[in-house]
């Protein structure tokens, strides 16, 4: 097998990327698969559907035209694919720009929210499960226990409006929910796309201050439910290791209960990573819903915005760079996982 | 069952969760008399009252007694989670056991397909099917069944995998058993019980989804009494500090979600003879 003989020389961690990016080629295709079926299931004729009832019969021709509407399925899958290679998604009724424009813009804003918010998440999380775990069966254990149970029943976007009312409303700490900085704020020129390192890039402290403030409380709605589930999870992880024989050994060996729980994270961690992974894709799914209640002009609101006009190129677009926003993310879960553990054969 | 339910009422988290259950079903038959008002009357007059002894949790923007419609809306709400699992549980059951019983190309595909679909972030895939599939009252319950299906599928093809090498199902297929009956007659009743500790946690995971796609509009469409329209109805007010329209509807979710959560943990550890040992 001289191709096996070529491959087993290449570098580990080379191998680990290029064979986990070959699997990324047959996963987009299913990707625009389902989402140009999901376009094709829409009773009606798509090309109205698209342009919306307003259009002219002119306009539907060239749509037809240009989508090969006439032409048989698989041909048309093909020209789909064809012009999302291009980078062209159509044109969104609603806004009336490309769809790809109107994502790029929109997707820092959400990238932001959901960067933090998952920082938090897995901080209230990780900790709540380190706790709970070595407090097995005290006090501190059952309030963990209630508060996963609680932060499984609660509607984020409920808890989001409850936030605005207490924090805003009553006490007044809390910035008005409108968008991401103040309205008299200047934006920082874009470089990251993430207002709070963009202003301090260029030492637009105000600007900073602002959006610091504007991403309190989606963050914190966002954590507060999403931290009991990565809690659950990361407590089973935990707990695992924690009874393991070699953790036994460091109690006996009378270890600091600190270098204990160190050792027994680190440990956790590749199933952990996995996790988080998991819970990244699935907080730009809860984005949706807290972005249409802090206005936040992200992707989530664009989505949301789609649906209630039936703007339906706008709609797949979206759905596109969702998945394909996920593929990527479990891609690098994937290749970091496959580096940190060794036993992982390729 | 006696035995069952007497372990039930041993764990005060269990008898906790039966009681919030209990809170829904009566909610669910007697809502007419429980209503003072009709869930969908609107009187511009009475528009957003605060809590009073006449209108307990106030009305909202267009006038509507806000507990009637709380007390209404579990009956769709819970219509809708109830049905979407009970449909998925009864499609995805039969796939799970034949997908593990025949191991071949045709049922890693189905694998794969549901991987696929499972990638997705489920509300962002229920959203675009609902809109696709127009915003009514059944098709939120078709696009439900559809993303839960492959939890059911895949949980009773892990057990049928591990159970149709076992002794007991070689012995009835060498007294004739035919394939069939080796499936659903043998394997199928060792292999549920994951699968129906995962109905009580779905349905609690429905009720949150058609309250968000309700919340984001597409769902169920005013008038219609249903818990996440209402919260979405209250949104604009809590900034102003109207809280009353969103409140309410929003913890009789967290109640619903709750005791399902609650009733799937007691079904889980009476299910494992293991755990009931312990206590």
């Amino acid at each position: 097998m001289p191709i096996l003989n070529h491959w087993n020389k290449i570098p580990r961690p080379l191998r680990i990327i290029v064979s986990r990016l070959a699997i990324i080629v047959p996963q987009m295709l299913g990707v625009m698969l389902v989402t140009f079926v999901l376009i094709r299931l829409l009773p009606g004729d798509p090309a109205l559907l698209m342009l919306g009832n307003m259009a002219s019969e002119d306009a539907i021709a060239s749509v037809r035209e240009r989508f090969g509407l006439n032409l048989p399925v698989w041909e048309q899958f093909i020209i789909y694919i064809k012009n999302v290679l291009q980078g062209d998604l159509g044109i969104s009724y609603f806004t009336s720009n490309p769809v790809l424009v109107d994502l790029l813009e929109r997707a820092p804003a959400t990238l932001e929210l959901i960067t933090y918010s998952m920082l938090l998440t897995c901080l209230i999380g990780v900790t709540l499960a380190i706790i709970s775990v070595v407090n097995a069966g005290g006090p501190l254990d059952y309030v963990t226990r209630i508060y996963g149970l609680a932060a499984g029943a609660i509607p984020d976007f409920w808890i989001g409006l409850l936030l605005i009312y207490f924090l805003f409303n009553l006490a007044g700490i809390a910035p008005p929910p409108f968008g991401r900085v103040d309205a008299f704020i200047i934006t920082p020129t874009q470089v990251t796309g993430f207002y709070t390192i963009d202003s301090l890039l260029e030492g637009n402290w105000e600007a900073f201050k602002s959006s610091v403030g504007r991403l309190a409380l989606p963050v914190l709605t966002l954590s507060i439910v999403n931290a009991g589930a990565m809690m659950k999870m990361t407590r089973s992880v935990f707990s695992g290791v924690y009874k393991s024989e070699f953790i036994h050994h460091q109690v006996a060996s009378g270890l600091p209960r600190r270098v204990i729980i160190k050792s027994a994270l680190r440990n956790s961690m590749p199933p952990i990573v996995t996790l988080v992974g998991f819970l990244f894709g699935f907080l730009l799914g809860a984005a949706v819903l807290v972005e249409t209640i802090f206005s936040w002009g992200g992707l989530g609101q664009y989505a949301v915005q789609a649906v209630v006009n039936s703007d339906y190129s706008a709609l797949q677009g979206f759905i596109l760079f969702a998945a394909a926003f996920i593929l990527v993310v479990y891609l690098i879960v994937d290749i970091i996982y496959g580096l940190a553990d060794p036993r992982i054969e390729v | 069952m006696v035995n069952f339910m007497r372990e039930v009422l041993r764990r005060p988290s269990a008898v906790f969760g039966v009681s919030l259950l209990i809170l829904q079903i009566v909610a669910i038959i007697f809502a007419p008399y429980l209503a003072p008002y009709s869930p969908v009357e609107a009187d511009a007059l009475r528009s957003l009252l605060p809590p009073s002894g006449e209108h307990w949790f106030g009305t909202d923007v267009s006038g509507m007694d806000v507990y009637s419609r709380v007390i209404y809306a579990t009956r769709i709400n819970l219509l809708i989670s109830i049905s979407a699992v009970a449909v998925a549980f009864v499609i995805g059951v039969p796939i799970g056991i034949v997908t593990g019983f025949y191991r071949g190309y045709l049922s890693s595909l189905v694998m794969r397909i549901f991987d696929f679909i499972q990638s997705f972030p489920v509300f962002v895939l229920g959203m675009a099917l609902v809109s696709v599939m127009g915003q009514e009252i059944w098709n939120v319950a078709i696009v439900l069944a559809v993303l839960f299906m492959p939890i059911f599928a895949r949980l009773i093809r892990a057990e049928t995998l591990s159970l149709r090498d076992r002794p007991f199902v070689a012995a009835a297929r060498c007294s004739g058993a035919t394939d069939i009956s080796l499936m659903f007659r043998h394997v199928l009743p060792n292999a549920l019980s994951p699968a129906i500790v995962q109905v009580s946690i779905s349905i609690g995971m429905a009720i949150l989804l058609t309250a968000g796609l309700s919340f984001i509009g597409a769902g169920v469409r005013m008038p219609v009494a249903e818990w996440g329209l209402m919260v979405s109805s209250g949104a604009e007010q809590m900034i102003l500090g109207v809280w009353w329209v969103a409140l309410f509807p929003g913890l009789a979710i967290v109640i619903s979600v709750m005791s399902f959560a609650l009733l799937g943990d007691a079904i889980k550890e009476l299910s494992d003879p293991t755990m009931r040992a312990r206590r």
